[in-house]
């Protein structure tokens, strides 16, 4: 994979709601490039999620073009937003977002369910993927039932269980403590090494610099660009 | 993904949230053992009309005399204006079968210390025939008790029950005033006609009732049979005429006889009851839409608890057609599940009310089917919309939602 794996030109993304109108993004150019582990910084409210969530086919765009290797998913249906999220995104969030009811196992089992993968390997990738994030102990046990750096953990393993070419990740160390956010980076390292995109927004320049890049969101627009000086590792 | 695991996530769901699947199946479940208990009930009693039909006896004229008025005014207790020759001459009526003579008064009987009041009823074997009476236990009254005057008895149900407390009565003897009378059957249920309870009857031969109970030599009614339905009513005009040339009653004055179709007793009675059955059809209906109204109500309020996880599913590749099935399916497990209970819970109450209330019920498969499919229906119809609406969200929004 050569080109670019995302590709975002002038895009704008305008919430209405009745009178009120915010302007959240106010034409992004943005390229990552495949294999790239990108940090978005910036100030609450500049726009950060809102960009992470038209990368992920989360919502659609106002304007602008996006392109995911080459495919122009901006106007995508539900439908076919739905098959780019399974085929080829997996998402980390904040606040984990992992089904209560549902056991470890079953939420990270979810994905493979929706992309039509078989009983038999999906129960296998997903026994893979909870031991690969240091879970094997832990598959029928309830997200309440899991400390929160456990609860983001499966997050991980269910966006990884599908092998997709792109992990998003809206602050996934912000619930945590040092100790587990430790834990997430250098999963998310491990995840990155074996050659997937990652873009991840942080509030923490010491998180962010595990990237390759820092991207600077201020006001709806990109601020500042630069890349990691590999010094430590 | 095959159906079946779409089946099996909408069960996941519901088994991790059964306590909000049991309130919402409890509407079905109300809605449909009601309508199944209520059209029980009243096909029941619909039923039981026709039955009353032929277990009654068909093509029956009701023919009775009145009291007969004494010179001073007064009237006698027991004597009628019925005699022998009026029934005699009612049968020459070329479409009369039978005519079987009846002498009916309210007393109490008793068996040992328990006693109970019941309509005696004496009988020719004529009247037990056209009536279709049939032995539960023991037999049924002959032509020659009737004749040697034997002081013999047939019980109904109820008196048989009150004084026996279902131990055999065949054998047993019965006190009436102050004579003894033995027990030689007791008859099968016969139900009601009109208000009049059948099975709270006592059977005597006629003769043996004229002469110990009730004494005088007339005849208080009789039923006279007649070939078909068609012949009923201008054969009651007949007797009537007859009846009037008779006993040489003018137009004008008081007739001193009356006669009545049985069968338009009984379809009396089913007039009641059909009115009955339409109420009772819409007061299931009605708690049948109430199920459904509460079931569109839960899984509105369900889609919007679950908002955060439609957004969840959807970010993790869900089509919005999965989404929708999940809901339709979780729909239908609700009122499968609803319905089948809703169906059982409705004939143990169709059962109960048979047994305590006394009332004819009668389970017809096809009122269970209409009420089952018409609970799955009243399902998917609501369970369809709040589908649509989860599948619509967009994950990003949904997500947010708190
Ligand atoms: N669904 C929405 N409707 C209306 N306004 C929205 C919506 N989502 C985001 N916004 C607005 O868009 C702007 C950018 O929000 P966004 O969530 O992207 O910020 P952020 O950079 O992620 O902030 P934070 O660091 O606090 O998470 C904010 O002003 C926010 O109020
Ligand atoms: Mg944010």
């Amino acid at each position: 994979m050569d080109g670019p794996v995302i590709e975002t030109t002038a895009v704008h993304m305008r919430y209405a709601s009745g009178e009120m109108s915010v302007e959240a993004l106010r034409g992004i150019d943005f390229v990552v490039a495949a294999g790239e582990f990108v940090a978005i910084m910036g100030p609450s409210g500049s726009g950060k999620s809102t960009l992470l969530s038209i990368l992920g086919c989360l919502e659609r765009p106002t304007a602008g073009s996006y392109r995911i290797a080459d495919e122009e998913v901006s106007a995508f249906d539900e439908r076919k937003a739905a098959r780019v999220r399974r085929e080829r995104i997996g998402f980390v969030f904040q606040s984990f977002n992992l089904l209560l009811r549902s056991t470890a196992a079953q939420n990270v089992e979810l994905p493979l369910f929706y992309a039509g993968v078989g009983r038999e390997e999906r129960r296998e990738r997903t026994r893979a993927a909870l031991e690969a994030v240091g879970l094997g102990d832990r598959v029928d046990h309830l997200p309440r039932q899991l400390s929160g750096g456990q609860q983001q953990r499966v997050a991980v393993a269910r966006a990884i269980v599908t092998r997709p070419d792109v992990v998003l990740a809206d602050e996934p160390t912000g619930n945590l403590d040092s100790h587990s956010q430790d834990e997430i980076l250098e999963l998310l390292g491990d995840v990155h090494a074996q050659g997937a995109t990652i873009v991840m927004v942080t509030h923490s320049r010491e998180v962010a610099e595990h990237g390759t890049r820092i991207v600077h969101v201020l006001d709806g627009l990109i601020d500042a660009d630069e890349a990691v000086a590999r010094v430590a590792w | 993904m095959s159906g079946l695991e779409h089946v099996l996530l909408a069960l996941q769901a519901l088994r991790a949230n059964w306590l909000r699947g049991l309130l919402t199946a409890l509407g079905i479940i109300i809605g449909v053992a009601s309508l199944v208990a209520l059209t029980a009930i009243s096909a029941g009693a619909q039923e039981g009309v026709a039955s009353d039909l032929r277990r009654l006896g068909p093509n029956i004229i009701l023919l009775d005399g009145e009291f007969v008025t004494l010179p001073n005014g007064q009237m006698t207790a027991t004597d009628r204006t019925l005699t022998r020759g009026d029934l005699a001459a009612v049968a020459q009526l070329p479409a009369v079968t039978a005519v079987g003579r009846r002498q009916l008064v309210e007393m109490t009987v008793s068996s040992g210390r328990r006693q109970t009041t019941t309509i005696l009823t004496g009988i020719d074997e004529t009247f037990q025939r056209m009536h279709n009476y049939a032995a539960a236990q023991g037999r049924l009254l002959t032509a020659a008790d009737d004749r040697e005057g034997r002081e013999v008895i047939v019980l109904g149900s109820k008196p048989a029950q009150r004084m026996f407390k279902g131990a055999p009565a065949v054998g047993r003897t019965v006190r009436i005033l102050s004579r003894e009378f033995t027990v030689i059957g007791v008859y099968s249920t016969k139900g009601n006609l009109g208000p009049d309870d059948l099975d709270n009857q006592a059977l005597v031969p006629i003769t043996v009732a004229k002469r110990v109970l009730f004494g005088g030599e007339a005849i208080q009614g009789a039923d006279v049979q007649v070939r078909t339905q068609a012949q009923v009513v201008p054969t009651m005009d007949e007797i009537d005429a007859l009846m009037a040339e008779r006993h040489k009653i003018t137009s004008g004055s008081g007739e001193d006889f009356s006669t009545e179709d049985q069968t338009q007793i009984i379809t009396a009675a089913a007039a009641a009851t059909s009115t009955f059955k339409t109420l009772t059809l819409a007061l299931g209906a009605i708690a049948l839409v109430v199920g459904g109204i509460g079931i569109m109500n839960i899984m509105l309020v369900s889609v919007t608890e679950r908002t955060r996880e439609i957004g969840i599913r959807k970010a993790l590749g869900a089509e919005p057609s999965r989404i929708q099935a999940q809901f339709l399916v979780e729909a239908l497990a609700l009122c499968v599940g609803g319905g089948l209970a809703g169906v059982g819970i409705g004939l143990v109450a169709a059962r109960m009310v048979a047994k305590l209330a006394g009332w004819p019920t009668l389970i017809s498969p096809p009122s269970l089917i209409i009420a089952f499919v018409s609970s799955v229906v009243v399902g998917l119809f609501f369970g369809y919309y709040p589908a649509r609406r989860a599948a619509r969200l967009p994950p990003a929004v949904a997500m947010r939602y708190d």
